[in-house]
């Protein structure tokens, strides 16, 4: 039944194994369950899961800069400090 | 000094043990060919990831923002627009994580592709979104869709996160989402010291809500 479905997907087995053990060893959920056996559905799950989470991690952040950034603007000596303790 | 405020990520350690584990219980499990590929796609992971995680790259990348962000400011404080901080700070990060990519991956291609079809159009003042190809998406296709297996849809749904790669190959959608989770994560890093130093450096009289 497995066989029949994934010739009619057009996705060998091959390339499903292969994309199991490369993203089990990205996610961080996935390498702490490491329990040998976790499905190609849950690790792209995961996957997306990771990505959405980035994804709103770097908006969250944006808008914390956004925030301090505002309160250095106005004061220049801050931000040459600022960029001399980043060269 | 600089280096102490970007904490070593000791990664290659994470990395290494676990993985050489796996390699091992890999090689005397499946055949040869199997553990041939699957320490291959290994190499692989390991050596995008290197590329995304050295403390280097991360300040690189700080400074960089940094720039681009006064830059950024500096344009929009000119021209008058009122436009959300926080977008064109995510905009800006994006824009300059996709420039360190150095058009390596298809995701920082489209990233910096995308941003100058909106300058055009701007400038084109172009009044209707034509330059977008319209998405057919009959009811018959979103059916054929929604019968597929569940690996396909999720990986339909992978392509769609990951800029750029709505039509890409499995193989290829997966070298380029590695390239581009890892690339997020140094995106996160870098921009959480950054937070850091600019609170540590803010005068303490602001308020800040600290999560």
């Amino acid at each position: 039944m497995s066989s029949r479905r994934s010739r009619q997907s057009g996705i060998s087995d091959d390339q499903i194994a292969n994309l199991v053990t490369k993203l089990q060893h990205l996610i961080p959920e996935l390498r702490r369950r490491r329990s040998g056996k976790v499905s190609a559905s849950t690790v792209l799950q995961e996957t997306c899961n990771y990505i959405r989470n980035l994804h709103r991690e770097v908006d969250d952040l944006s808008d914390r800069l956004s925030e301090l950034l505002a309160s250095t603007d106005d004061n220049s000596a801050e931000a040459a400090i600022i960029r001399s303790l980043l060269n | 000094m600089v280096d102490s405020l970007f904490p070593t990520i000791d990664t290659t350690d994470d990395v290494a043990s676990p993985e050489s584990r796996r390699k091992r219980r890999r090689i005397s499990e499946t055949s040869k060919e199997a553990a041939e590929s699957s320490s291959e796609a290994q190499r692989i992971n390991e050596e995008s990831s290197k590329r995304w995680r050295t403390n280097r790259v991360q300040q690189i990348y700080a400074s960089k923002l940094i720039e681009a962000l006064r830059r950024v400011r500096q344009r929009s404080n000119d021209a008058g627009k009122i436009t959300s901080v926080a977008r064109e700070i995510r905009d800006t990060a994006d824009r300059v994580l996709a420039a360190s990519a150095r058009g390596t991956s298809r995701w920082s291609r489209s990233i910096l592709a995308a941003r100058v079809r909106a300058c055009l159009k701007k400038h084109k003042k172009a009044k209707s979104k034509g330059t977008r190809k319209p998405r057919k998406d009959t009811a018959a296709e979103r059916r054929r869709v929604e019968k597929l297996p569940a690996v396909e849809r999720k990986l339909k749904i992978l392509g769609r996160l990951v800029p750029g790669c709505r039509k890409v190959d499995v193989p290829n959608l997966l070298d380029e989402a590695s390239d581009y989770i890892a690339a997020l994560e140094m995106q996160v890093r870098a921009m959480e010291s950054l937070a850091e130093l600019l609170a540590a450096a803010a005068p303490p009289s602001t308020t800040l809500t600290r999560p």
